[in-house]
């Protein structure tokens, strides 16, 4: 039906939802004029820096600042006697005994880089002399590194915990030792998955400004969970909640490393206050960024499993490692995390593993995209993959036979509804010609190999509850504005949620303007973690666009003696339901709305809560999510046997993302994460020596580059999850899960040898070439 | 010691120690923050600008040596309101995610481009890998690299 006014909103994104509209920052990114909180500059802005401990673990026994205070330029330095030396961390619901760092320490550091003082100055140069003139007498205290050296008896104690080991998670259900009996096969296999590093292109930067009259302060940070940055604040600032501001401006990238208040945030707040609320900006180098910002967990995971001889999985049984660092972090969930994720991916009834989580005088390990899952990726799929060829199995379809479905609740009581999974592995293996490929390409030295995975769409394993919120305000004008808590750290959350409240409320995606990420201003909402902004603050989104629609259609019918149930807001307007026939415009509704006959200002409001239940962790069970996204993803790669140099040919990934709000996003979404797949497989990986990284820069730390980047197809599978917005699903992280041992699984198909411990370098393609050709010798 | 730089098309007198970097200028004096950088080292291409028609990590350019030289940065390639072909192609093709790369990603294509408007998956490849993205896996960069390329050749 041709519209009949002549709205500037008639345009091509009426209808949004399922468009590739452009991001919404698009113009501003391009041009240059959005702003980063890199890019703030205040007048009379202070510099801040953070002074660091130079041992791995030691004593603080003194801290002179004197004359690092009568530098002229110096406005402000604070050490622990300035702070509340109040503790945080991240997993406070569940494992209180785990919030363990202070903002700046008082009494020892652990790890090269643990903050023991900050100063503000009027320039860089003086505040980097400043930290020059800080006298911190230490006893330097033996430092342990390795999990396994933590772990012993008599190993120097990093923090209180028995054994360095700050926690232990066992994850049992039924009987896994007597399955084992009955199984026709057992097989074990020991894995080692690397630390990679969040390293986003804009570094942790913040501004801190105290009010000095009000007591109040902001912070602008580059904060993927503004309102957890607002929280740890008020926490260890002992103040009030809502005397702390967090706003998020654009954030160059987050990838789970921004998703915690860090010292800095803190230090940038106190020093503005004892600089008399002078604005400080603290900026980290990318050294700085490397070495004391979240990594990835290293973990040793080991695994074991039986199976019948038809390939149905009886049992699984293991235990993970994970070099925690120096504190807790978000270490208890990850680890949590890397144990459970199988359940939503096999079913499987009887299982035991117990998870260690152990402290190493290493930098901090935390939350990095995946949150668990990429070790557990790497390893489980690697795992499959053998068991299937024991069993003399192709591995797809060992997996078939053994993948969950939809409408089952799992071991756990995760109650899985709608699940992609195999129509993702018929739609992959179709896709990537699997059949005509597997084991067919050895005298070409190439292979191909199958992974799968899948994600929760958030996680109740933080908080008594995990709601977002929206508002949509229909202005007088026309425009929409949109409010969300939700962080866009550049995944297009701005765009797609927008996308969604327009389709709701019946109007052009033109109509809005998007602000997110304000403490103050905006509804709550946890922040961008877990996959979980499309799915839950999505749903907030419609909630709220639907509530707006139902305040205008309320003066429609009124004024026009219509029922409200015969009409709705589609494409820009007021149609009866029966037939679908225009009764005005939506302008024209508008226009009522704000006339002098109803005066009614529209300021929808929506409120979403996931149906989950709490993680118990005595026993694992829980439904994290309220809805689970699945995927399959298959690698072809060719690897050189003189070089050993493996070269990924063409990626499929095939993703169960419930309905694709933005196509084009989407797809951007797994482009990035099989990028950063194929850095895990092959060269990220953050080194260490007594504690020091030895490669904190982009030239020693390599990440994915244009050059050797290879084809990658994203098949998109909608399945219209009944609780998602318009059917979607969150989809950020699961296609980085399986592609590691997708890619190991190839190689292995190409060349007959397995690396059970990342990156696949060219060394260990060669040794492992040479024992294989020993071993048939 | 007086400086006067030719960024943008306009004249910038700057009144200068001798030892900024064109990034800290740029940035810091000129406000045009556009230009970004994620290492200050060389080794990410944030920071990239174009002068003389080649692409240069402003990160390691003393300001004062290019002094007289055609310094184009990410806030001069739109006429007006009309973005250039590179910049729009970005959009189209959906390119940006968090977007702090873009500049100097852009800023890299704007120099391949203008000396070979065709040019090949390699050297387009070869032009960028100085660039890092940590968001994409890079197709959509490309794309959008021989869209534009195909616009400018017009």
């Amino acid at each position: 039906m041709p519209l009949t006014s002549k709205s500037k909103y008639a345009d091509a994104y009426v209808d949004p939802v399922g468009k590739s509209v452009p991001r919404i920052e698009g113009r501003g990114i391009v041009t240059g004029q959005l702003k980063y909180v890199f890019d703030v500059q205040m007048s009379n802005m202070l510099v801040g820096k953070m002074l660091r401990s130079p041992h791995a673990h030691a004593r603080i026994i003194s801290i002179d600042t004197s004359k690092a205070e009568a530098l002229p330029g110096v406005k402000a330095i604070v050490t622990a006697k300035d702070t509340y030396q109040i503790k945080f961390g991240s997993n406070e619901y569940f494992f209180p005994h785990t919030v363990d760092q202070m903002a700046l320490e008082a009494d020892k550091v652990r790890y090269i880089g643990d903050e023991v003082a900050a100063v503000a100055a009027v320039d860089e140069d003086i505040a980097d002399e400043a930290l020059r003139l800080i006298d911190v007498k230490y006893e330097v205290l033996p430092a342990v590194f390795e999990i396994e050296e933590a772990i012993k008896p008599g190993a120097p104690a990093i923090h209180e915990a028995m054994n360095n080991i700050a926690l232990i998670l066992p994850v049992n259900f039924n009987n896994p030792e007597r399955m084992m009996k009955e199984a026709d096969l057992v097989r074990e296999d020991k894995f080692w998955c690397p630390v990679a590093h969040p390293s986003p292109m804009e570094p942790h930067v913040c501004v801190g400004q105290w009010e000095t009259f009000t007591n109040k302060v902001t912070l602008w940070s580059s904060s993927q969970a503004p309102f957890k940055c607002r929280e740890a604040l008020a926490k260890t600032l002992k103040m009030d909640l809502n005397d702390v501001r967090v706003i998020k401006m654009a954030v160059g990238g987050g990838f789970g490393g921004k998703l915690e208040m860090l010292p800095m945030d803190f230090a940038a707040c106190l020093l503005s206050k004892k600089a008399g609320g002078l604005p400080v900006k603290i900026c980290l180098t990318r050294e700085e960024e490397f070495t004391t910002t979240r990594r990835k967990h290293g973990m040793i995971y080991r695994v074991k499993t039986g199976v019948k001889k038809d390939g149905t999985i009886l049992a699984m049984m293991g235990d993970v490692f994970a070099d925690g660092g120096a504190y807790c972090s978000y270490g208890p969930t990850v680890l949590a995390a890397a144990m459970m994720r199988i359940f939503m991916v096999y079913k499987i009834q009887h299982f035991k593993m117990t998870g260690y989580r152990v402290y190493t005088n290493n930098p901090i390990s935390g939350a990095m995209r995946g949150f668990g899952g990429v070790q557990s990726g790497f390893a489980i799929e690697s795992h499959m993959d053998l068991i299937a060829k024991d069993l003399g199995m192709d591995p797809v379809e060992f997996r078939l036979k053994n993948i969950t479905t939809p409408n089952m609740v799992t071991v756990n009581k995760m109650i899985l509804t709608t699940n992609g999974m195999k129509e993702c592995i018929e739609k992959a293996t179709l896709a990537s010609g699997w059949a005509q490929k597997r084991g067919k390409m050895k005298h070409l030295k190439r292979g191909i190999g199958i992974g799968i995975a899948a994600d929760v769409m958030g996680s109740k394993m933080y908080k008594s509850h995990e709601s977002a919120g929206a508002i949509v305000k229909v202005e007088e004008d026309g425009s929409v504005y949109f409010f969300t808590g939700a962080a866009d750290t550049g995944q297009g959350s701005n765009t797609a949620l927008s996308q969604i409240a327009a389709q709701e409320l019946g109007v052009s995606f033109s109509r809005i303007k998007c602000k997110s990420g304000d403490t103050e201003i905006t509804p709550f909402d946890t922040g961008s973690f877990a996959s979980r902004v499309t799915f839950i603050s999505g749903n907030a989104a419609l909630l709220g666009g639907r509530d707006a629609k139902i305040q205008i259609l309320e003066i429609v019918a009124k004024d026009n003696n219509l029922d409200i149930n015969d009409i709705d807001i589609k494409a820009e307007k007021v149609i009866f339901k029966k037939d679908g026939r225009s009764l005005m415009t939506f302008d024209k509704a508008l226009e009522l709305c704000y006339s002098f006959k109803y005066g009614k200002q529209i300021i929808g409001r929506g409120s979403y809560n996931p149906k989950t239940t709490p993680v118990d962790f005595r026993s694992g069970e829980g439904n994290v999510s309220g809805s689970y996204g699945f995927e399959a993803q298959i690698a072809e790669v060719e690897v050189n046997t003189d070089s050993g140099e493996v070269k990924v040919l063409e990626l499929w990934d095939a993703h169960d993302i419930g309905k694709a709000i933005n196509p084009q996003s989407c797809e951007a979404q797994i482009e990035g994460s099989l990028a950063m797949g194929i850095g895990y497989t092959f060269y990220e990986d953050l080194r260490f020596k007594n504690g020091r990284v030895l490669n904190p820069n982009f030239a020693g730390y390599r990440v994915p580059r244009s050059i050797g980047m290879p084809k990658m197809n994203s098949i998109m599978v909608e399945t219209n999850d009944p609780e998602g917005p318009f059917g979607a699903k969150g989809m950020g992280e699961a296609a980085l899960l399986p592609t590691a041992a997708a890619i190991a699984n190839a190689v292995e198909d190409a060349i007959g040898v397995r690396i059970k411990e990342l990156p696949i370098t060219p060394d260990k393609i060669i040794k492992a070439l040479k024992e294989k050709n020993l071993a048939s010798a | 010691m007086n400086v006067n730089l030719t960024i943008n098309k306009k004249q910038q007198l700057l009144n200068l120690k001798g030892n900024e970097t064109l990034l800290e200028v740029l940035r810091d004096q000129l406000s045009l923050t556009g230009t970004k950088t994620a290492c200050q080292e060389t080794e990410c291409g944030t920071c990239t600008v174009i002068i003389n028609g080649k692409a240069v990590l402003s990160c390691i350019t003393l300001a004062a040596s290019v002094e007289g030289d055609e310094i184009t940065t990410i806030e001069g390639l739109a006429q007006g309101d009309v973005l250039h072909p590179v910049q729009q192609a970005f959009i189209d093709c959906g390119s940006v995610q968090c977007g702090f790369c873009i500049p100097g990603m852009i800023m890299s294509t704007v120099a391949l481009l203008e000396k070979n408007p065709t040019p090949t998956q390699e050297e387009v490849e070869y032009a960028l890998d100085g660039n890092i993205c940590r968001c994409a896996g890079y197709p959509k960069i490309f794309e959008a690299v021989h869209e534009a390329g195909k616009k400018m050749k017009k």
